[in-house]
């Protein structure tokens, strides 16, 4: 027998079926916190203030750990080691640069457990309470890194070492050698006005006024006084032309570079084998004579995250000399692993480490860092009115 | 409610039944209570989040509740934001008009001159794009449009030019021909609607009764479809104002609109910044609807798309 529904009836089941799955939804959505994120909430840290490390131990909790970061800071095989040795699920978010990872974290807070960021932006994120330190001589696999990589000042702080460190690069140009003649060495060839629609940056606006502040030699990149400000944007102005397009990776560099529809580009160190593995022309690539600026990049354990706990297993295993070493043949700049040096030179890659600094991680602190700036705002204003309709 | 007299006088109302009744009458409206509730948690009280935002400051990278109304101020003080702003504005109505030019003819060939079973073929060809992601689609226009693209390699074998040429993508053309690409279907399916309920015989009364054709499409058809275009021209102009990603992947740094330098503010963690431009767009959209009201009629928009 047929059972006959009422307008009223539909209605009432389509209003309980949405609060149901409302609820699901949220239910699906809170994860329990996990024992370690109870016991860090309720103020039971380590005594130190630093993370304990669990030292390639499985963690009790549960949940995966959530890591916001850069595509060039995990791999799938990392992922997939952590996941069958340790039993860690990673969720991945990724990350477009350094302010957006602080408003992401600031906004969310213990729903992420492990943030990457470069150089100054680390003690910004822990002097606002965002992260907390480690105890980076207990890691494990911090016995594998550069011992000059455990000591940075500006990551130093009473309670513990702010982050764990990952790789570093200056930023250089890169340019086709057939078609940059004669070969450059500074930031002026960028606005040649022979290169028209030849260049190809990465859209990070606060980057590009500071390689704008190194190329007319402003005195405090970070602070531009007014007048500075204003020969930078002189210029920028000379610059846009010359610029095919702003993107959004720098494998879109590399590739643009490869397609020969770019003949310069800037990006960190690495370009010229990037560029030859995807089958393009010769492109060579230099740190200007002015100065460049550049990252040291960590990552950090964020204070409060549910999963905390398992930051350092995870670490311990996809930090891991091999993996680094393949990270080092991916993505072409050099990371703070010395053991995975060796693991280069063992596979025949010496050549290429050394012509990437592999070697000379002290040329790290030879850069501007990057870092939050002061005038923000006026950067911002000042490329905008450059590069706006 | 009535009150009916009971032996001559009148009887007092039931409290106690009223009170139910009341509730009951109320009660009719729970089956918009989820809609309420969405559209207040997830559209109101966030619009009422910013707009707080847009009067505060950014202090290094942290919002900090100060009143200020600089944000505003910068964005009328500079005058690359109006500028970017008209030129968003003129792009928007440049796509619309070449839209509405293109979907025009599109639609009324299609209900004119085939039949029911070619007009849905067609139709679901033209919406089948849509099945895919827009990030696909405007990614695929940089490759046809680029150096490299089939599009220059097609020229180089008619013979038309000699070399690729850089002129289709990283420029206003390129934000122009991918924009009209992408916003065509929606002017295409609101003005079909329209057509499909046009009486044709009336073109022709108008012609037996001596009208030019022209004159017949000007005096008859337009001013029947007329909701049908203004629906099709909302649904182009408005979302085209604040659009990010087609200038942002085929615009290069010419093809540059509004939104993508509101995107650097939000980029630098300068979000009180951001946040004013926006909502000034925002107030700029509800002005339009306000003044196209009495065109875009609820009905329209639900029975015509």
């Amino acid at each position: 027998m047929e059972r006959s529904y009422s307008r009223r009836d539909i209605l009432r089941m389509g209003v309980a079926g949405s609060a149901g799955l409302v609820v699901a939804a949220c239910a699906g959505t809170s994860p329990t916190p996990s024992p370690s994120a109870q016991a860090s909430a309720s103020g039971a840290a380590p005594a130190s203030g630093a993370a304990s490390p669990s030292a390639g131990q499985p963690s009790a909790s549960p949940g995966p750990l959530n890591f916001l970061t850069w595509s060039d800071h995990w791999s799938q095989p990392g992922l997939d080691r952590a996941k069958t040795q340790a039993g860690i699920v990673v969720n991945i978010t990724e990350l477009s640069d350094n302010s957006d990872g602080f408003v992401k974290l600031a906004q969310v807070h213990g729903q992420l457990d492990l943030v990457s960021a470069d150089a100054l932006w680390v003690p910004l994120y822990f002097d606002n309470g965002l992260v907390q330190a480690i105890d980076i001589n207990s890691v494990d696999v911090a016995s594998e890194l550069y011992s000059m990589a455990k000591q940075f000042t500006f990551w130093t702080r009473p309670e513990g070492y702010l982050g764990y460190p990952w790789g570093w690069s200056p930023i250089q140009i890169a340019y086709n050698v057939a078609q940059v003649t004669p070969a450059p060495n500074d930031w002026q060839v960028l606005i040649d006005p022979k290169y028209k629609k030849r260049v190809v940056m990465e859209n990070q606006p606060t980057d590009i006024m500071l390689m704008s502040a190194r190329a007319t030699g402003a005195k405090d990149a970070y602070n531009m006084t007014d007048a500075e400000l204003a020969t930078a944007k002189d210029w920028l102005t000379k610059l846009k032309p010359n610029v095919l397009k702003l993107v959004s990776q720098n494998s879109e560099t590399v590739a643009a570079l490869a397609d020969g529809s770019a003949w310069l580009g800037t990006g960190n160190l690495g370009m010229p084998d990037r560029v030859k593995d995807a089958k393009g022309p010769q492109v060579d690539a230099y740190v200007p004579k002015e100065g460049s600026i550049g990252f040291i990049d960590s990552e950090m354990t964020v204070k409060g995250g549910q999963n905390q706990s398992r930051v350092i297993p995870y670490l311990n295993i996809a930090a891991r000399a091999d993996l680094v070493a393949q990270n080092f043949i991916d993505n072409g700049r050099p990371l703070f692993n010395e053991k995975a040096y060796q693991v280069l030179v063992n596979n025949g890659h010496k050549d290429r480490a050394d012509r990437y600094l592999y070697n000379q991680p002290e040329q790290a602190l030879n850069m501007t860092l990057k870092g939050p700036g002061g005038r923000v705002q006026d950067y911002i204003d000042t490329f905008n009115s450059v590069f706006g309709g | 409610m009535t009150v009916r007299a009971v032996g001559g006088e009148l009887a007092s109302p039931p409290t106690g039944r009223l009170l139910p009744r009341r509730l009951l009458r109320l009660g009719r409206f729970w089956p918009f209570v989820p809609a309420a509730v969405l559209l207040v948690a997830l559209f109101f009280l966030p619009l009422a989040n910013m707009v707080v935002y847009s009067f505060w400051k950014t202090v290094l990278f942290r919002i900090v509740p100060e009143w200020t109304t600089a944000n505003y101020v910068r964005f009328f003080a500079n005058e690359t934001y109006l500028r970017t702003f008209l030129k968003t504005i003129v792009m928007a109505a440049v796509v619309t008009a070449a839209g509405l030019a293109a979907a025009g003819p599109f639609a009324y060939f299609l209900v004119r001159y085939l039949s029911r079973r070619w007009q849905r073929v067609i139709l679901i060809a033209t919406i089948v794009p849509f099945w895919t992601s827009y990030l696909l689609r405007v990614y695929s226009w940089q490759i046809i449009l680029g150096e490299r693209g089939f599009l220059n390699q097609a020229l180089m074998a008619l013979g038309i030019i000699h070399e690729p040429s850089s002129i289709f993508v990283y420029n206003n053309l390129g934000v122009f021909l991918v924009l009209l690409y992408v916003y065509f279907p929606f002017a295409a399916l609101a003005i079909y609607a329209s057509l499909e309920k046009f009486d044709f015989d009336q073109l022709r009364a108008a012609q037996d009764l001596g009208a030019r054709p022209d004159q017949a499409m000007r005096r008859i058809l337009i001013p029947q479809i007329r909701p049908g275009l203004i629906t099709a021209a909302v649904f182009v102009f408005i979302p085209i104002l604040g659009e990010y990603l087609t200038p942002n992947l085929v615009g290069g740094t010419e093809g540059v609109l509004i939104s993508n330098l509101i995107v650097n503010f939000f980029r630098a963690a300068q979000i009180p910044a951001g946040t004013a431009p926006a909502l000034l767009i925002a107030l700029f959209v509800t002005v339009l609807l306000v003044v196209f009201r009495k065109y875009l009629r609820i009905d329209d928009v639900v029975t015509r798309v």
